[in-house]
């Protein structure tokens, strides 16, 4: 069953048409990417599958709320990185910030928590946005050119933390301009026209 | 709800009181202000101001009048700049943030409430630092009608902090409207001084209360009232914008939803939710 599901999703701007009736199926512990190029609308997706965006025509199911990570980085510049886990733990109105606190170690950027989001590196800015989308532990997670910015350990660190959330049920959509790995993957989707062409990653069992 | 709207408000004030601009428009431009604009209009001398309310016309010093009118440009400015700095730095965190569960409701609250305590704060702070200039009677009449004009202008710090496209639009807007408002009731070298015209304007309530507080004896109740009018309708349209932008987060089941308050996993994570409980919810559906 899957956990996300889009069926014939339509968007437009102006007379711009960037989705024609796209679907998409993602199933828990799946790890799906989007790839295309620049201006095919996988930002516009991804906003949708999120909730953040709304569909002209179609619909978006999905079982839970989604761990949401916007391209652009999207924090208050004038909170620390612990006000921000605050902030966000009363939005998933979660007990507890431990997970939050273990994602931050994991990460590497525990020395920063008590620094203000406005005087962060980029790379840094991007793990604590990371952070406050997997701090619920969602079913779905939804990634938006999520590496930009990391440092090589920090690619590796985020990849070990995927492969973790797979194996746990956690289904993930990664949007990118590029993918280097496709063997990370287990389906990669070509968005062109606007629908999703498919094809199995590396990492996908054989048929 | 309640754990939202707590942790809103003391985020919010937080987010506020690191705007270091505003602290130094606070510690260095008010009492400038006064300076500059009481050494301006230095002269002791005597103008024909009309309480309108009353329909009296008292005659008071010109020089302790135009310190309220820079008192109330001073602090209109500051406090409309903060919370329009706030609205637009936190717009995009806001969508994020209710797209993460955050009622929209208790949001809003808090921004209302965090604004609220500004205006009264920076209200009362204009007041005491008018003591250095001028020993008014009736000086909590002063206070009251800055804190009046100062929630005022947070509320239309607000309204165009949701309205414009970018951030120099809305400083100039801010800083056009202050110095036109506030200075067009002061009748020292204005033409419209005294006109009914002057009634349709923001502050003047405030100015109308703080002159029959400070040169009458009277307290105008219904100029405060005008004045919460103004900033209720301010707040209330540039509320109504911001809450119609806001997205509609992915509803969560019933069955999955987490408690206020769940209990810990044993490793002190949040517990699963989707992966036990397989409910498809329908999100959006156009």
């Amino acid at each position: 069953m899957a956990v996300l599901a889009a069926r014939g999703v339509c968007k437009s701007f102006g007379r711009r048409r960037v989705l024609t009736g796209l679907d998409l199926d993602v199933a828990p512990g799946e790890l799906v990417a989007v790839v295309g190029e620049n201006g095919t609308g996988k930002t516009t997706l991804l906003r949708i599958l999120a909730g953040d965006l709304r569909p002209d025509a179609g619909t978006v199911t999905a079982g839970g709320r989604p761990g949401y990570c916007p391209q652009t980085v999207v924090l208050d510049e004038a909170l620390t990185v612990d006000q921000h886990v605050r902030y966000f733990q009363a939005a998933y109105r979660i007990g507890s910030p431990a997970r939050a606190g273990e994602l931050i170690e994991r990460l590497g950027f525990a020395a920063y928590r008590g620094q203000r989001a406005g005087t962060l590196s980029g790379g840094t800015r991007q793990k604590l946005s990371l952070t406050l989308a997997l701090m619920h532990d969602p079913p779905v997670l939804l990634l938006d050119e999520p590496y930009q910015g990391f440092d090589w350990q920090t690619y590796l660190a985020f990849w070990d933390l995927t492969s973790e959330l797979r194996e746990r049920g956690t289904a993930t959509v990664v949007i990118s301009h590029l993918v280097f790995e496709n063997q990370r993957f287990d389906r990669i989707c070509h968005l062109t026209g606007g629908r999703l062409e498919g094809e199995a990653g590396s990492h996908a069992p054989a048929a | 709800m309640r754990q939202q709207l707590d942790t809103a408000i003391r985020l919010s004030l937080a987010g506020q009181v690191r705007n270091r601009f505003a602290w130094i428009l606070l510690i260095v431009f008010v009492p400038v202000w006064y300076l500059v604009i009481g050494s301006m209009f230095g002269g002791h001398t005597s103008v024909a101001f009309r309480l309108r309310a009353t329909g009296t016309t008292v005659v008071v010093n010109g020089h302790n009048l135009t310190l309220i009118s820079a008192g109330l440009n001073s602090i209109t400015l500051l406090t409309a700049f903060v919370v329009f700095a706030a609205v637009r730095r936190a717009r995009f965190f806001d969508r994020r943030l209710v797209l993460s569960g955050y009622r929209p409701g208790a949001l809003i609250a808090a921004k209302t409430s965090a604004a609220l305590v500004q205006a009264v704060a920076v209200g009362a702070y204009a007041a005491i630092v008018l003591l250095f200039f001028w020993r008014p009677a009736g000086l909590w009449t002063i206070a009251v009608a800055f804190m009046l004009a100062a929630a005022t202008y947070a509320a239309l710090g607000l309204l165009i902090g949701v309205l414009v496209r970018g951030d120099l639009e809305g400083f100039f807007l801010i800083i056009m409207i202050s110095l036109l408002d506030t200075f067009i009731q002061d009748p020292v070298g204005n033409p419209m001084a005294n006109k009914p015209i002057l009634e349709f304007f923001p502050s003047y309530g405030p100015t109308q209360f703080a002159a029959a507080g400070t040169f009458s004896h009277q307290v105008l109740a219904s100029m405060a009232a005008l004045s919460l009018a103004w900033t209720a309708a301010f707040a209330l349209a540039g509320l109504a914008v911001m809450r119609l932008r806001m997205p509609r987060p992915v509803p969560v089941a019933a069955a999955a939803a987490p408690s206020e308050h769940p209990a810990a996993s044993a490793d002190g994570r949040p517990p699963r939710r989707q992966a036990e409980v397989p409910v498809a919810t329908r999100v959006k559906e156009v």
